[in-house]
């Protein structure tokens, strides 16, 4: 017996329910009922998108031992294998997957894990060091002798640190989505890999202290700040220099004078998070520098595990793979957003790489609900601050009213990529548009942003990043949405998705945006806009187009 | 003056120049290669300061010799003197931190040190904006960023600058640093000439920078990493500390709404778009 007939509501309403029905059972007999009775095409979408989800999850609880692999896509197959630590089972699948279809990409996703199953045989072995010197006599100054290589090797690291940016006296929001995902990241990390390290909060500032205890309440097990009146407003190097001190005190490698601490005795942290805004995305290139190590920018998505690595420059010699553990996997949009990048940071053999770094767009995470109760240890960090790090002196600072807010518009006209023909003509023709209606605003893609177009002087002040529409850019809800030339990516229906009605205008009426758009224009944009822009001018006047509904 | 002005090719994403491969994946082998847009703010920002200030500007980029045609269109966009490039199998595949390695030696190889240095802010192809703060963190000078305009003092070797502070707020710093210094131009950066003078001067350096950019291979300076006294281990793809390990194709938005396609020359289908237009439109 179902528990919703599906007759009985309407879609809108359906959605939500059927979100928590995880029996595909259930979900077919729902199916059946709206077949036999309303029988309304969205909504069997609905319940068969549902018993889809629902009966891939359970592809995750396959047996290796019965499984037939050929039902089983390559994916399908290296993500049962993550899970498989016997050795023989392994073989079997292999022997299977051969006299199956025996795919190669499906064979080495099984080998490789037998590999790292197994372990030490074929794994790279230890690389012998052979000092610059002596490997590249043509050279008179050896590299590693520049300050800026820090030259540690097989140093310990722990904890996750996250950098806490506060603003006119405020946390800013991403710092509580960082503490939040990294508060998740290492619950997780410590169950899987039985240890006990901690999210690591850092504030430095004039005012840090006060935020200690929103810090604690978002995640943080150790907070650690720093605070100094020369420090109301960010400094690039007062700030580096002092999360660096932080990171490297105490442990073996300790600095002179840093020896003594009781709340770390470790190297340095094992992953650093950053948020992706001007100052933060500049302090995290600058103290993974100082560090000697690496980092990825502007990151949507973080997870950790271990990973397979191949490539020589990581694992000493060419052909040989080895298993490096506990890596933070950093994914972030990329190639003006075409495609994700998934980063990571790695050692090289006589060159410690850690800490692994990562800045995270905002908005990218949840915040999480603050605990108060939670408890956490806090170091009030102190350290002398030298006169020579203040070189660059902030005069005076004023908060810019506003910016570009494009949400609260009744419509929004967004372009993209489709503009490329004349660039200039195609913002021209949007801002006609917009001007048509009484409260709008103009939207780009990301594409436009990132394009190499030129614009004449007089549209140029309107591409600017602060009108770019999607993950990395604003999202808004307006009741109509008009995407003029936009594709359709991903990312660009995060920043759209939530209008009431959403209109695309594309001379491919197969274009990606058709799947989330209600209505596609299929023409050419620099014919399509003006029609539009006189219609709605003559709308108004009330006679040209006849009648108009007044929903 | 001497300013140094970095800049870096990027694939050209404009429409109907990207390709991809049957997997969905860039090709960047067959998309054509142009000067990062971004950087094209740091060369308003060094030209400003060319024409303002006087100098020898130089332009200075980091890739295969195929970068030499960036240079090029850079020199007659900056009015730049000179070149340099810094090309090696070896510097291949690096990421930002090698990168900035490598850049920051070939600064300091120059005959003379620069006052100042100027880099855009992230280059169209992936690459993040942290090659500029960590090219200049291995200098060890000051360094402003996210830079929207700039005044420079000769007489007291300073640079006053505003610069843009984002997050819940947005904000606008006035700074001022010692030269020698580093400076990030934000996409935002706006030049100012406020003499006739200047517009005057302008003009000739366009003229006489057109001659030079037809020979600029006259003009360039080719600096290999034996030529930067650079280990190999330290650079390019082996002195990298991070790795792409996957690139995935920005998979296809589900399909929640199922649009209705309609003919841009049938009545029929506008009016009903019309329909949703029309109760938004402007008021007399």
């Amino acid at each position: 017996m179902v528990e919703i007939d599906p007759t009985e509501y309407e879609i809108a309403e359906l959605g939500p329910k059927i979100k928590d029905i995880d029996d595909a059972d259930e979900l077919r007999e729902m199916l059946d009922l709206e077949e036999g009775g309303e029988d309304r095409v969205p909504v069997k979408t609905l319940i068969e998108d549902r018993i889809e989800k629902v009966e891939d999850e359970g592809d995750g609880e396959v047996d290796p031992e019965t499984v037939d692999l050929a039902s089983l896509t390559v994916a399908d197959v290296a993500n049962m294998v993550r899970d498989i630590d016997d050795a023989e089972v392994l073989r079997d699948l292999l022997e299977r997957e051969q006299d199956g279809e025996d795919r190669k990409t499906a064979k080495s996703q099984i080998e490789s894990r037998i590999e790292s199953v197994e372990g030490s045989d074929e794994e790279a072995g230890e690389v012998e060091y052979v000092p610059p010197e002596e490997k590249y006599p043509e050279l008179d100054h050896p590299t590693n002798d520049k300050q800026w290589v820090e030259g540690t090797v097989g140093a310990e690291y722990r904890d996750m640190w996250v950098y806490c940016e506060t603003q006119a006296g405020d946390l800013v929001d991403v710092s509580k989505e960082m503490l939040g995902k990294a508060r998740d990241l290492m619950d997780t990390y410590n169950a899987d890999y039985d240890e006990e390290e901690r999210v690591v909060a850092v504030l430095i500032g004039d005012d840090a202290s006060d935020h200690v205890d929103d810090v604690i309440a978002y995640g943080a097990d150790l907070v650690i700040y720093h605070e100094d009146d020369r420090l109301e407003r960010f400094r690039h190097q007062p700030y580096t220099e002092i999360f660096c001190d932080m990171a490297r005190a105490g442990g073996d490698l300790a600095a002179e004078g840093r020896e003594e601490v009781d709340w770390k005795d470790y190297h340095e942290p094992r992953y650093t998070v950053f948020p992706a805004t001007n100052n933060g995305r500049d302090l995290s290139a600058l103290v993974q520098g100082e560090l000697d190590s690496g980092l990825a920018s502007d990151c949507s998505g973080l997870y950790i595990e271990n990973a397979m690595i191949s490539n020589p420059a990581k694992v000493g010699t060419a052909g040989d793979k080895k298993e490096f553990e506990r890596v933070l996997h950093m994914k972030r949009p990329d190639f003006s957003g075409f495609e994700y990048s998934t980063i990571l940071c790695i050692d090289k053999p006589n060159r410690d790489f850690h800490p692994q770094g990562a800045s995270v767009i905002p908005g990218s995470f949840e915040i999480p609900d603050p605990d108060f109760e939670r408890e956490a240890e806090v170091v009030d960090y102190e350290m002398e601050l030298d006169d020579d790090w203040f070189q660059v002196e902030v005069e005076e600072f004023d908060r810019l009213s506003g910016g570009v807010d494009l949400t609260g518009n009744d419509v929004v006209v967004a372009v993209g990529r489709g503009i490329g023909d004349d660039p200039t003509k195609g913002i021209e023709l949007a801002l006609d548009l917009v001007d048509a209606f009484d409260e709008a605003d103009l939207g780009l893609s990301r594409g436009v942003i990132t394009s190499s177009y030129s614009f004449d002087g007089h549209v140029e002040q309107y591409v600017t990043e602060e009108r770019q529409i999607g993950e990395s850019g604003q999202e808004v809800e307006p009741d109509v949405y008009i995407a003029a030339g936009i594709s359709g990516a991903i990312q660009h229906k995060v920043g759209c998705d939530e209008s009431d009605t959403i209109i695309a205008v594309n001379t491919d009426p197969d274009a990606d945006i058709r799947d989330f758009s209600d209505y596609l224009i299929e023409g050419d944009l620099f014919e399509v806009l003006p029609r539009l822009t006189e219609a709605v001018e003559a709308g108004d006047l009330g006679a040209v187009m006849g009648e108009v509904s007044d929903d | 003056m001497r300013t140094v002005v970095l800049t870096k090719g990027v694939p050209d994403f404009r429409e109907g120049q990207v390709s991809f491969d049957e997997e969905g994946h860039l090709e960047r082998g067959k998309t054509p290669t142009v000067m990062n847009p971004n950087d094209k703010h740091a060369l308003r920002a060094a030209f400003q300061t060319k024409v303002r200030n006087g100098g020898q500007v130089s332009l200075m980029s980091m890739g295969p010799p195929g970068y030499e045609e960036v240079l090029q269109e850079g020199m007659r966009d900056v009015y730049a003197d000179d070149l340099y490039l810094l090309s090696d199998r070896e510097m291949g595949a690096a990421d930002t931190w090698a990168t900035a390695m490598t850049v920051a030696s070939g600064i300091q190889k120059l005959d003379e040190e620069p006052d100042l240095v100027f880099a855009g802010f992230k280059t169209a192809d992936g690459e993040t904006g942290h090659t500029g703060p960590q090219t200049c963190w291995c200098l060890d000078w000051p360094i402003i960023t996210h830079v929207l305009s700039l005044d420079i003092d000769e007489e007291e070797r300073t640079v006053r600058a505003k610069r843009l502070v984002d997050g819940d707020i947005s904000e606008i710093e006035t700074v001022e640093a010692p030269m020698p210094c580093f400076i990030v131009a934000d996409p935002e950066f706006e030049p100012t000439y406020r003499r006739a003078s200047h517009r005057l001067k302008h003009k000739d350096l366009r003229e006489e920078t057109k001659e030079r950019a037809e020979d600029y291979e006259d003009h360039l300076t080719v600096w290999d990493h034996t030529d930067l006294n650079l280990d190999p281990d330290y650079i390019g793809l082996d002195g990298s500390p991070t790795i792409v390990a996957g690139v995935d194709p920005i998979p296809k938005a589900p399909s929640e709404r199922e649009a209705t396609v309609i003919d841009a020359g049938a009545d029929e289908g506008m009016e009903q778009v019309l329909d949703e237009l029309t109760p938004y439109a402007a008021g007399d």
